[in-house]
């Protein structure tokens, strides 16, 4: 009796690893481990083992993760959004704005520019599920619209002068030892600020819609097969909807720590940033083209595309430039990675049926 | 569908992108009658003037959305152009200073021979081009994901094969491909017009552009009646590839030097952005390449306004948001009633 359930449970973890969908997380969560211990092993006497650089990765990266969270579900839709930098820098520039210029209260101008980030996220939605517009082509519309706005309001950076952000931003939380009695700060000092709070808050609140409401599972439903979860009956267009506006009050939350990290706006900040963003949900074994991907992915593929420019900038005598070409390369590797995974679970399946 | 009622589509698109332009054209002459003049230096032996300009500083997006189109017509999008922009730069910067330490200051010099610099990074470009293709055609990539790879990693490639310093040229024979002059226009017009042509034969002349229109209308269905989709997919990018070297080879030119943070910075864009102002749309299928010529000139125009009129900088984004709204809603709404068929499609794709 003791054999058989032992063996059920190794069937189950067989199963679990090679299960083609949780394979892909598995795999980036494996690449992240080496490449971070092989960064420990090569230069843990410069200081790469310690917490603070551990640290730095999230500090360095939230806004991408923040923003990452709203694409990995827009992802999962089989939808896609290119309009995430722009509309993160339309909020920097309108609480750099609004408090600087203006001299409004900040938690105003954020909670406007919030507002503004869901109703493009909104506007967009509509044109996808309404129109029936591409969503390449709608979310390249909203780019530049937010880009045109963002011009419109200052083509100069603003740099943010105001108290409550400026205590925001330097707002902190030292990881502590107890030594003799008493809590002292840990030597390098590491923290955690507002925006790693915000980007891992997100990063929970992201599974948990996704692992534990209905709608998450409609939302795995849409990107299955549109076709079919519209005939279950399941809300597809209220779901599609929801999602492109949850992803604009990610990318306007993605804004607002972008900007307490720079703390100035810029109606150039941010160009490019949806492809790191795309490529960081992608990396973390998000499908484009819908219906697989988890939050603790992405949250990985952040973290393994913020710690290569780390081991470069540790080794000190490589051109910055590799890390471009590295991220290439590992783009390359796990959209191939992908594509060799679904064609086996494919494969499979047909043998299996074949079986019955 | 009947026949007729595609062709008055076809030419109500081109219709429009026309309109759009003389419209602003007719904007710019109300308010600045000048606009319009052009003069002959007979010093230089070229013509001079906005009209001239606009076309001249067109060239680089022309030819890249020549291949764009047809990306595009495919159902895809090719994200790298702009990155390749940079890289074609970077190699020939790089094969043109290439004793960089025995001739410390740009001059008249280069390797031997010349045409080495012209050809090895149109080579590099088209290899490039030809890696998006095998991607998408072979492996079936998702297009944004297959060139993004590109994107990221080609800027990346530029800055290594430059060690990350920006080369300055005086050799003259290069720097007559972005500034010299032929029968009174500046060079990169008749380079471009030349591509234009080419570009329009090839896929007018032969059956490429109705293989690549059933490709994207439908590729399954295209498989089935014998087309190799793979092979056709693989030419489309690679032809992007090449062409995006030749308007590399342009703005390096025309700026003398090389620059691989800044080259070909949102080409990419500007190139989906005349694509779809000259009416191909994003679904894949039918396609304009004359509309497309209409569509960068659009672009360039409006961008040479924002300069002229010293209104700010950039603000001509703004202007693109709307007008790219206001025209991608007039195709689609007409797809609901005649052109359902691209439309319908790429529902089934789905």
């Amino acid at each position: 009796m003791s054999s058989v359930d032992k063996r059920r449970k190794q069937n189950r973890l067989v199963n679990f690893v090679t299960n083609p969908k949780y394979l892909m997380v598995l795999a980036t969560i494996g690449i992240f481990a080496v490449i971070y211990i092989a960064g420990i092993v090569l230069y843990g006497d410069k200081g790469f083992s310690t917490l603070r650089t551990f640290m730095m990765l999230f500090i360095d990266n939230a806004y991408i993760g923040i923003s990452a969270v709203g694409m990995t579900m827009v992802l999962i839709t089989g939808g896609i959004d290119l309009s995430v930098g722009a509309v993160a820098s339309l909020t920097g520039m309108l609480i750099a704005y609004g408090t600087t210029r203006l001299g409004l209260n900040p938690v105003v101008c954020m909670l406007f520019a919030i507002l503004v980030g869901i109703g493009l996220g909104c506007a967009m939605g509509g044109m996808i599920t309404y129109l029936k517009i591409p969503p390449f082509v709608a979310t390249l519309t909203g780019m530049f619209l937010a880009r045109g706005v963002c011009s419109l309001i200052s083509r100069e950076s603003i740099s943010i002068d105001n108290d409550l952000i400026d205590a925001m931003a330097s707002w902190k939380i030292y990881f502590m030892k107890f030594v003799d009695g008493e809590w002292v700060k840990i030597k390098p000092v590491a923290y955690i600020n507002l925006n790693v709070l915000m980007f891992i808050i997100m990063i929970i609140v992201g599974t948990v819609i996704l692992q534990m409401t209905r709608f998450g599972r409609n939302v795995y439903a849409v990107g299955g097969n549109e076709q079919s979860a519209r005939l279950m009956g399941l809300p597809v267009d209220r779901t599609k909807m929801m999602v492109y506006a949850f992803n604009g009050f990610c990318s306007a939350l993605a804004g607002i720590a972008y900007a307490l990290y720079v703390k100035s706006g810029w109606n150039l900040s941010l160009q490019g940033a949806e492809l790191d963003v795309i490529s960081s949900a992608v990396i973390g074994g998000t499908l484009l083209s819908g219906g697989v991907g988890y939050m603790v992915g992405t949250l990985f593929g952040v973290l393994l595309k913020s710690v290569i420019p780390s081991l470069i900038t540790f080794n000190g005598t490589l051109s910055s430039w590799w890390g471009k070409i590295i991220t290439g390369a590992l783009v390359l590797l796990f959209v191939g990675l992908q594509q060799v995974v679904m064609s086996g679970s494919k494969r499979g399946k047909k043998k299996k049926k074949k079986d019955k | 569908m009947c026949v007729k009622s595609k062709e008055s589509i076809f030419k109500s698109k081109l219709t429009w992108a026309i309109i759009a332009e003389i419209l602003i054209l007719i904007v710019a002459a109300i308010i600045e009658p000048r606009f319009f003049s052009i003069e002959y230096n007979t010093e230089t032996g070229m013509l001079y003037g906005s009209l001239i300009d606009i076309v001249n500083r067109s060239a680089e997006i022309t030819i890249i959305a020549m291949g764009m189109t047809l990306v595009i017509a495919l159902g895809g999008t090719d994200i790298s152009v702009g990155a390749l922009v940079a890289v074609a730069g970077a190699f020939a910067l790089k094969l043109l200073r290439w004793d960089v330490t025995q001739y410390p200051t740009p001059g008249d010099f280069t390797v031997k021979p010349f045409i080495l610099v012209l050809i090895v990074p149109l080579v590099i470009c088209t290899l490039m081009g030809l890696f998006n293709g095998v991607l998408i055609g072979k492996f079936k990539l998702q297009p944004i994901i297959a060139t993004l790879i590109l994107m990221v990693a080609g800027r990346g490639i530029a800055q290594i094969a430059t060690n990350g310093k920006q080369f300055t040229t005086g050799y003259s024979p290069f720097r007559f491909i972005g500034q010299g002059s032929f029968l009174g226009l500046p060079f990169p017009i008749i380079l471009c017009i030349v591509i234009c042509a080419a570009m329009m034969i090839f896929v007018r002349k032969t059956a490429f552009g109705t293989f690549v229109e059933s490709v994207g209308i439908n590729p399954s269905a295209s498989r089935v009646t014998g087309l190799k989709s793979d092979k056709i997919i693989i030419i489309v990018y690679t032809i992007t590839g090449f062409l995006s070297g030749v308007a590399g080879l342009i703005y390096s030119s025309r700026i003398s030097s090389c620059d691989s943070n800044n080259a070909g910075l949102n080409y990419e864009m500007d190139a989906i952005l005349a694509v779809v102002l000259g009416g191909t749309s994003m679904t894949g299928g039918k396609f304009s390449l004359a509309g497309t010529i209409v569509g960068s000139l659009i672009i360039r125009t409006i961008t040479t306004l924002v300069y002229y009129f010293g209104i700010v900088f950039r603000v001509d984004h703004g202007v693109q948001g709307g007008h790219h709204r206001r025209r991608h809603h007039h195709p689609v709404r007409a797809g609901a009633q005649d052109d359902g068929h691209a439309q319908g499609a790429q529902d089934e794709g789905r």
